[in-house]
């Protein structure tokens, strides 16, 4: 609705009017549900082949044709993953070759003084927590650690998916190297997804907009108060400009 | 002339008589004791040290009967006083009983048997090796005696080669290939006291079958014996970690897994011996080792057909991760090490301190 209905709505006592914003398009949602669904799965089957040596896992794994299971799942899953990653680079360029992509998940001067002045807030030495933007810097730090860990994790898995066809091209440590990278960029990526990111949108409050793609005008104004701002006073300004 | 026996030699003759009975009477009662009768040896011999004494068999075949006093003397058993009637306990008197074996072979295959007699928990073991397995239907597989000798039994492992050399008597071809082995040429070249000889990773009696998958996922463990022993491999400058590095390798955590949870179904992760070796087993500086830089690709290519020659790269080497010999490894494990701890306490630390703060607010606010 228009500034102009939504002042008209106002002037009636009884009707409380509720402003929403669009945070994440359809696109996004998907891309972040099946990237969900992918990563656990992956994580899943992933770890009891990690540490095959150890009882729980070979309890799991406790016949030949269930590590053969398990590894099948974590191929199909993988290439779940590869599959969104793909969508989600192939979008991005699309956006820049269209100059339509939008810088708000870049990571700016801005963010390390947003950090700063963050930390300042958590240590009692500042009131007010920062005005943040579209996306804060917690949720950049959210999206670049994992953008760069799944590249890593899709890179070696296919490493190690396919060795002998890797090494026809590129140097046999590559496999060990990529083995051992493997191994430990998953884990610093669950763990890092199970502190960080499962605390930021369901402890610290219920953020679910990346499922309903909807934020509403409260927690617009508190936690992106800048783009609140900035979609308020000059609401037509930008349209439909899209996230990579 | 006059007949009668002079009463003068009554006395000396019932003396040998009663001697006599009284000989026999000690000698038969310690044969149904089953004591080794001793004091035989002469007695046989007097016939048996005769170089022509011989016969023949209903197979044709001429068993020779001849004893060689001299090596009998130097054998084990007969200066033990353990002699002729320990083992060929159904002849006590001449004439023997006949003799009732068709052949040579048949005769060795009964009297073997004998050797239980003292050494009985020896010869249960061999029951239960695959040689005794094979001889349920072949005849030629070895007994006791084929390996021991019967007369002439000596210490097995005087000197050390003697074993290896008695194992080539029926595994001829194996021999070959270990005689040129790093561990064969040292045996036999300086009789090195520390290299395997057969029976060090086969057994002595209770010898298995080193084909079943038993064998197969025990095996780096028998190598391990010697090879993980630091005391023994910094003699030879050798690296004591190959088989704690192979464990965490991508075939011995198979093999480990195998190990302790299907120790009966076939796997093909390599073992040590897939791609050193078995009884060919070479140093690896050896350019006819399976291992050598130049045979390398060959062996992986065995189990990973096609592979390029990159691929042996990938193989660590047995080493540690470190600068010099796995620089890629040793780069990512760095950044690992530095960065998973580094990311996870900021993390952890960060939202510890959000949590903090968010709970002083609200108990400021509900003040």
């Amino acid at each position: 609705m228009s500034e102009q209905e939504y002042q008209r709505a106002r002037l009636h006592p009884a009707i409380h009017v509720e402003r929403v914003f669009t945070r994440f398009t359809l696109s996004q949602r998907w891309e972040h549900a099946l990237l969900m669904l992918s990563v656990v799965v992956l994580l899943l089957t992933g770890l009891p082949q990690k540490y095959r040596a150890e009882p729980w896992s070979q309890q799991l794994l406790s016949t030949p044709e269930r590590v053969f299971l398990f590894q099948t799942v974590h191929r199909v899953a993988a290439v779940l993953l590869i599959l969104v990653a793909l969508y989600h680079l192939g979008k991005a360029i699309y956006q820049i070759a269209r100059r339509r992509l939008s810088a708000d998940i870049f990571i700016s001067w801005q963010d390390f003084r947003d950090a700063g002045q963050m930390v300042a807030y958590l240590l009692f030495l500042r009131k007010q927590k920062p005005a943040f933007g579209k996306y804060n810097f917690e949720q950049k730090v959210t999206y670049w650690f994992t953008f760069i860990g799944v590249g890593i994790m899709i890179l070696s898995g296919l490493v190690l998916w396919f060795p002998e066809l890797v090494t026809r091209f590129l140097p046999g440590r590559i496999v060990p190297a990529a083995k051992l990278a493997h191994s430990a960029e998953a884990l610093v990526l669950g763990i890092f997804i199970v502190i960080w990111h499962i605390y930021h949108v369901h402890l610290e409050r219920a953020n679910l907009s990346i499922f309903t793609g909807k934020i509403n005008e409260k927690d617009m104004q508190t936690y992106h108060t800048l783009e609140y701002q900035r979609l308020i006073e000059s609401p037509t300004s930008e349209q439909g400009g899209g996230q990579p | 002339m006059d007949k009668r026996l002079p009463t003068r030699a009554l006395p000396k003759m019932l003396l040998v008589v009663l001697l006599g009975v009284a000989f026999t009477t000690i000698y038969s009662w310690q044969v149904r004791a089953d004591q080794p009768p001793q004091e035989t040896e002469a007695y046989c011999l007097s016939c048996h040290s005769n170089p022509n004494l011989k016969m023949t068999l209903p197979s044709g075949e001429e068993l020779p009967l001849y004893i060689d006093p001299a090596e009998l003397a130097r054998s084990i058993h007969s200066p033990l006083g353990i002699e002729c009637e320990a083992c060929h306990t159904e002849i006590k008197t001449y004439p023997h009983t006949k003799i009732e074996y068709a052949s040579r072979r048949e005769l060795s295959r009964s009297y073997y048997i004998s050797c239980k007699k003292c050494h009985s928990a020896i010869y249960e073991k061999a029951q239960d090796s695959v040689h005794a397995q094979v001889a349920i239907e072949n005849p030629s597989a070895p007994i006791c005696t084929d390996c021991h000798g019967s007369h002439y039994v000596h210490k097995p492992d005087q000197p050390r080669t003697l074993i290896s050399t008695t194992c080539a008597t029926c595994h001829q071809q194996i021999y070959q290939q270990y005689e040129t082995s790093v561990h064969g040429a040292a045996l036999i070249g300086e009789g090195n006291p520390d290299v395997p000889v057969c029976t060090d990773c086969h057994g002595v009696h209770n010898i298995h079958d080193p084909r079943t998958v038993q064998f197969r996922v025990e095996s780096p463990e028998l190598c391990a014996k010697c090879h993980a022993d630091a005391e023994l491999m910094g003699k030879y400058g050798l690296s004591a970690d190959v088989y704690d590095i192979y464990s965490l390798s991508w075939h011995g955590v198979d093999l480990q897994v195998y190990k302790s949870r299907w120790p009966t179904i076939w796997h093909d992760s390599a073992v040590c011996t897939d791609c050193h070796g078995v009884h060919n087993i070479r140093t690896t500086s050896d350019p006819q080792s399976s291992v050598n830089p130049v045979n390398l690709l060959a062996t992986c290519q065995k189990c990973h057909p096609g592979v390029s020659s990159n691929w042996t790269d990938a193989w660590t080497g047995h080493y540690e991760i470190s600068l010099e010999h796995t620089p890629w490894l040793f780069y990512v494990n760095a950044f690992y090490n530095s960065l998973v701890p580094l990311v996870l306490w900021l993390a952890g630390i960060y939202v510890l301190l959000q949590i903090l703060r968010n709970t002083v607010d609200r108990a400021r606010r509900s003040l």
